[in-house]
């Protein structure tokens, strides 16, 4: 058992020493920052109808809470997918196969290091939000159990589910990350819109937000005096936090039914776990994926002959990009599985064929979050594929490669995007279309400058992840496509973006070469 | 060609180099570079190759300042690092035009010199196959062939030889002989047999230091008249092992045959020729 605990502990190490968490760390505090508004500020984020409860511990407590289940679960999800391969990359995943740990005590060991590394996000969340109330309360006391009772019922069985979740899918689909992010982009949509109508049904509410949410739902009904249910928001609403009016919330004593429904969570997580375990690879992937397609290669003969160097015919100087915008081209179209490409045309023929609006406001961010994987790596795949030397003594690396990689990625997002932009071209939308074209180079850009700052993927996967989630839901804030708008001023606040994330993308990586 | 290194450090911390003080000039021909795990030889590489910068110190091939002006190095220069990777997905012919291309070399004749140095290593039958698919070896001749895409003038092999079998250890070895002949070839090994056959000049680093350098019978120079053998009792060799520099041990009868250096030698023993691999390990263990 000690080897056990062991184990996940240096995985919690080895994946919190790391620059990347620390970025995850800062950004955890920001959101967490916003989770409850400061008083003078024009956004709510849990809201029942005109109303939003005194600052007192209970609302602070649990609307943190309420927050970070739902907001965690959303990102929570990117940041440890990638648990068993990193194991893979590092060739540490071998040794384990080698030992006599079983499957399920690894694949077991791999859910509760994801729990620790929630939790650590977690526990930032939770002091912000006592800080936050010290800085921002209605004159209440600090009650420290409305704090912990939100977090432990709430927060911390979703986040257990979400640790399964993440390892689930990455026994069932592999080392394929795009597979990955678009299942849990729909699962996650789905368990969004069923515990929007769980009503009273306990087991539905993977969030744990329902117990809650109707009992505010209910005091608002009675102060307001209406027989009608109120109107309830969760999320980022701008503009109308002078309009509320404030209730006293006290928190509330969980019926004993949902806490059985939380600790029924864990337990069918865990039986998930046991259930999946046979099907783990043990890390047998090369093996595996040979059997399938690439069979590796056994040479008859396998020795260097004679060269005669000098009489090799000798190449010309030639600086042009378009080579390196080809293969930075092909390396986009062949990452991921190649059935992948029936999802994108697929995509391309809804652009082409479903009416103008949907078309531009639902498919083209689902098709554009599609290439989430593709993008993601585009300025960091040398150092992932081990090719970084050879990227940083080539020639001219900045205006060459680097202006190669952004090209390839924009020639990407306007080729799947082409079908729509067609279109509006041909019913004279030109403001529209230019919209839609900048939005893919913001995407592209946005990658390679997330991806150079974090040096890693998962900031952009993360953000391009909430983003889209916001699009479908009809956010005009975050309308980087000209979905919604598409105004001069708008285009040209987008056309701003990109050349400050293009500046700030040639200077860190300017800055990262010269290091 | 003429490539100086002059005071050259990386300094990671406040106390800890990677390199300290390091002065070199190399010309023309094939540079030994020796010294043990750690001793700063893939640091000394990269900075060379301008893959890093020195903290102090200039680096200059031809009188240009290649700090300053890596592009001046990269356009003639051919590296092998010691440990790299390649994209999986693509084959080796679209590897190495990208290569190319990163190096800023192209037009009608690369299709065919990639296409001749994949048939002098071996490679021309899985050409089109991904190099996912390719073994260990396979990939190090990939590395060997993009080294040599742009006809450099100054070639830096960071331990090329790992992965390769013997007999294409030789043929590597003939390699990289046929190449000394109009510029800078650097290799880097802590296996002195890698070096010893081809090597013009030797460079023997420790601890970030350049301990010695100059033609190989200048370096054997340190263990002249130095190196013995002598049979001893298995039980005897720890004892022996504190007094003496062993080099190596081969089993002869049930006891030991035992080279050794020391000033002084012990009875019985026989005076035997010095070698590279001698005057490295002296080298390295004295100092």
């Amino acid at each position: 058992m000690n080897s056990f605990f062991t184990i996940i502990k240096s995985d919690y190490l080895q994946r919190t020493r790391s620059y990347s968490f620390l970025i995850t760390l800062c950004a955890s505090l920001a959101i967490a920052y916003t989770f409850v508004p400061e008083p003078n500020t024009n956004y709510t984020t849990i809201r029942i109808a005109d109303y939003v409860g005194y600052y007192n511990s209970a609302w602070f407590g649990y609307i943190t809470a309420i927050m970070a289940s739902v907001f965690l679960s959303l990102v929570g999800f990117y940041l440890i997918n990638s648990g068993i391969k990193k194991d893979i990359d590092l060739k540490v995943g071998q040794i384990v196969a080698s030992t006599s740990i079983s499957n399920f005590k690894y694949l077991f060991s791999k859910v509760l290091s994801n729990f620790l590394v929630l939790m650590t996000i977690i526990c930032i969340v939770f002091t912000m939000s006592i800080i936050l109330f010290m800085l921002y309360n209605d004159g209440f006391p600090f009650e420290p159990f409305q704090f912990i009772k939100p977090y432990f019922f709430i927060t911390i069985p979703t986040m257990f589910l979400i640790s399964v979740l993440a390892v689930v899918f990455e026994v069932l689909f592999g080392t394929y990350s795009v597979l990955q992010n678009v299942a849990f982009f729909f699962l996650f949509t789905t368990i969004m819109s069923l515990s929007a109508k769980t009503g009273s049904d306990a087991s539905l509410d993977f969030f744990g937000n329902d117990s809650v949410l109707r009992n505010l739902e209910e005091k608002v009904r009675e102060i307001s005096k209406s027989d009608e249910k109120p109107n309830l928001t969760i999320g980022y609403t701008m503009g109308n936090r002078d309009e509320s009016k404030k209730f006293h919330f006290n928190g509330i004593d969980f019926p004993t039914k949902f806490i059985f429904s939380r600790l029924v969570l864990i337990l069918f997580g865990t039986i998930i776990i046991v259930v999946i375990s046979p099907i783990f690879h043990r890390f047998n992937v090369k093996e595996q994926a040979a059997s399938k397609k690439l069979e590796p290669i056994i040479e008859r003969q396998k020795v260097i002959k004679e060269i005669s160097l000098p009489s090799l015919p000798k190449p010309q100087i030639n600086f042009a990009i378009l080579p390196l915008v080809k293969t930075e081209f092909l390396l986009l179209l062949r990452k991921g599985k190649r059935w992948l490409w029936l999802l994108n045309l697929t995509g391309m023929i809804l652009l082409a064929v479903l009416p103008l609006k949907i078309a531009h406001q639902m498919v083209l961010p689902i098709l554009w979050f599609l290439q989430v994987s593709r993008l993601s790596d585009l300025t960091t795949k040398e150092i992932t594929n081990n090719i970084q030397y050879f990227s940083l003594a080539s020639y001219r690396p900045i205006s060459r490669l680097f202006v190669s990689q952004l090209l390839a990625g924009i020639v990407l997002m306007l080729l799947t995007a082409l079908p729509l932009i067609v279109r509006l071209g041909l019913l004279s939308n030109f403001s529209e279309a230019v919209s839609v074209t900048l939005g893919g180079i913001l995407i592209v850009v946005s990658a390679a400058l997330f991806g150079i700052i974090s040096k890693g993927t998962k900031l952009f996967e993360v953000l391009f992840f909430m983003i889209t989630y916001a699009n479908i839901n009809g956010i005009v804030l975050v309308d980087y496509f000209g979905g919604f708008e598409h105004h001069s001023y708008y285009m040209l606040q987008i056309s701003a973006l990109i050349i400050i994330g293009m500046s700030i993308s040639f200077i860190k990586r300017n800055y990262q070469l010269r290091q | 060609m003429q490539l100086v290194i002059h005071n050259v450090s990386k300094k990671y911390n406040k106390s800890k180099y990677g390199i300290k003080d390091f002065s070199i000039t190399i010309e023309n021909g094939i540079l030994g570079l020796l010294g043990p795990n750690g001793a700063g030889k893939s640091t000394l590489l990269k900075m060379i190759a301008t893959v890093s910068k020195p903290t102090d110190g200039i680096i200059t091939l031809n009188k240009n300042n290649i700090i300053k002006d890596a592009n001046y190095m990269r356009k003639q220069v051919g590296f092998l690092p010691q440990d790299f990777g390649v994209y999986p997905n693509l084959n080796a012919f679209e590897f190495l035009e990208y290569m190319a291309a990163m190096k800023g070399v192209g037009g009608e004749n690369l299709k065919m010199r990639i296409a001749q140095l994949l048939e002098g290593l071996n490679l021309i039958d899985d050409a089109k196959k991904p190099i996912g698919t390719y073994s260990g070896g396979m990939k190090q001749r990939i590395g060997i062939a993009q080294a040599l895409l742009n006809d450099p003038k100054i070639i830096i092999f960071d331990e090329p030889t790992v992965g390769l079998d013997p007999e294409e250890r030789v043929r590597f070895r003939n390699l990289i002989s046929d190449l000394a002949n109009d510029c800078i070839v650097i290799l880097s090994s802590h296996i002195v047999s890698d070096i010893d056959t081809i090597a013009d000049q030797v460079a023997i680093m420790k601890n970030g230091q350049l301990l010695t350098y100059g033609n190989q019978e200048n370096v054997i120079k340190y263990v002249e008249n130095k190196v013995y053998e002598v049979i001893i009792e298995k039980e005897q060799l720890s004892v022996f092992k504190t007094v003496h520099i062993v080099v190596s041990t081969s089993r002869k009868e049930g006891r030991l045959l035992v080279r050794y250096i020391s000033e002084k030698p012990v009875d019985m023993s026989k005076s035997k020729q010095a070698n590279l691999e001698d005057a490295y390990l002296y080298l390295i263990r004295t100092n």
